[in-house]
């Protein structure tokens, strides 16, 4: 068992951020996952297509697969995260 | 576990917002072009409005049919907005002469969707300056409804307080904007 990160998202239209320990070993998606059903949106298609994406130190997260502790080092105790949502316009 | 959004019953809205947002619009709107701001605040029964962001520059389309802030200016907004406990409390943008002051398509589906986010539709590119002949709208039960004018008289608190701010935010950062 990996050690424990706080993990803290902000969501700018949320008056409180999701916060949950996770172990270094857990991969950005299931963050996302659990951060996007804390604040009630979900990835959905309509004419567009809807995304929700974590954000860390600015830059968009894309792979999944990638652990806490590959993204943040080993030892690092805590990592924070935006959600923000990306809309791509149908054709 | 709380929610993250608490129900808003009524807005405390300063005048100064309505006259920073009409003057951060305006100079698309001269050029045919749709503009727009974002409002923020504290979420709460009574949610205050007190900040003013214009999103322009990178991340940012003035278009004359759309008005649209790129995902990296909302990460950036908010890396600005919650260490000051601001939360987005409302969305504003206008339309061009002649457009309705209604939520288009990409106006109720491409935008926030959250309970108690307002949407606000500034006719005539920013020229139309009285908020009441404006259109509002609001998330709520899943979709955007209209504010109606009794609805807005009553629900919306105009205030006179000047301690307001106003930033301009793009994809790299938020300033402040001198006034």
């Amino acid at each position: 068992m990996g050690q424990q990160v706080e993990v803290t998202v902000e969501y700018l239209p949320a008056t409180q951020p999701y916060r949950h320990p996770y172990s270094e070993e857990a991969v950005l998606g299931t963050i996302r996952t659990d951060a996007m059903g804390f604040f009630g949106v979900s990835d959905h298609q309509d004419r567009d297509t809807h995304q929700f994406f974590l954000e860390f130190d600015r830059h968009r997260l894309t792979n999944a697969a990638e652990t806490l502790e590959q993204l943040v080092g080993p030892q690092r105790r805590g990592a924070h995260f935006n959600l923000v949502e990306e809309i791509k316009p149908g054709s | 576990m709380p929610t993250p959004y608490p129900q808003i019953e009524r807005w405390a809205l300063p005048k100064g917002i309505v006259g920073a947002t009409l003057n951060g619009v305006r100079a698309a709107g001269l050029c045919g072009k749709e503009s727009g701001a974002l409002w923020l605040g504290e979420r709460a029964e009574m949610a205050h409005i007190q900040t003013v962001i214009l999103p322009s520059g990178q991340g940012v389309e003035e278009r004359s049919t759309h008005w649209r802030v790129a995902p990296e200016v909302f990460g950036t907004v908010t890396t600005w907005a919650k260490p000051r406990h601001l939360t987005l409390l409302a969305i504003a943008h206008t339309h061009m002469r002649g457009v309705p002051v209604r939520l288009s398509w990409a106006d109720r589906y491409c935008s926030v969707q959250v309970p108690g986010v307002l949407a606000i539709v500034i006719g005539n590119g920013g020229a139309d300056h009285d908020y009441r002949e404006w259109g509002w709208f609001v998330y709520a039960q899943g979709e955007y409804r209209e504010l109606l004018q009794h609805e807005l008289a009553e629900r919306l608190q105009i205030g006179n307080e000047c301690d307001i701010d106003v930033w301009r935010a793009d994809a790299d950062g938020v300033w402040p904007i001198e006034r």
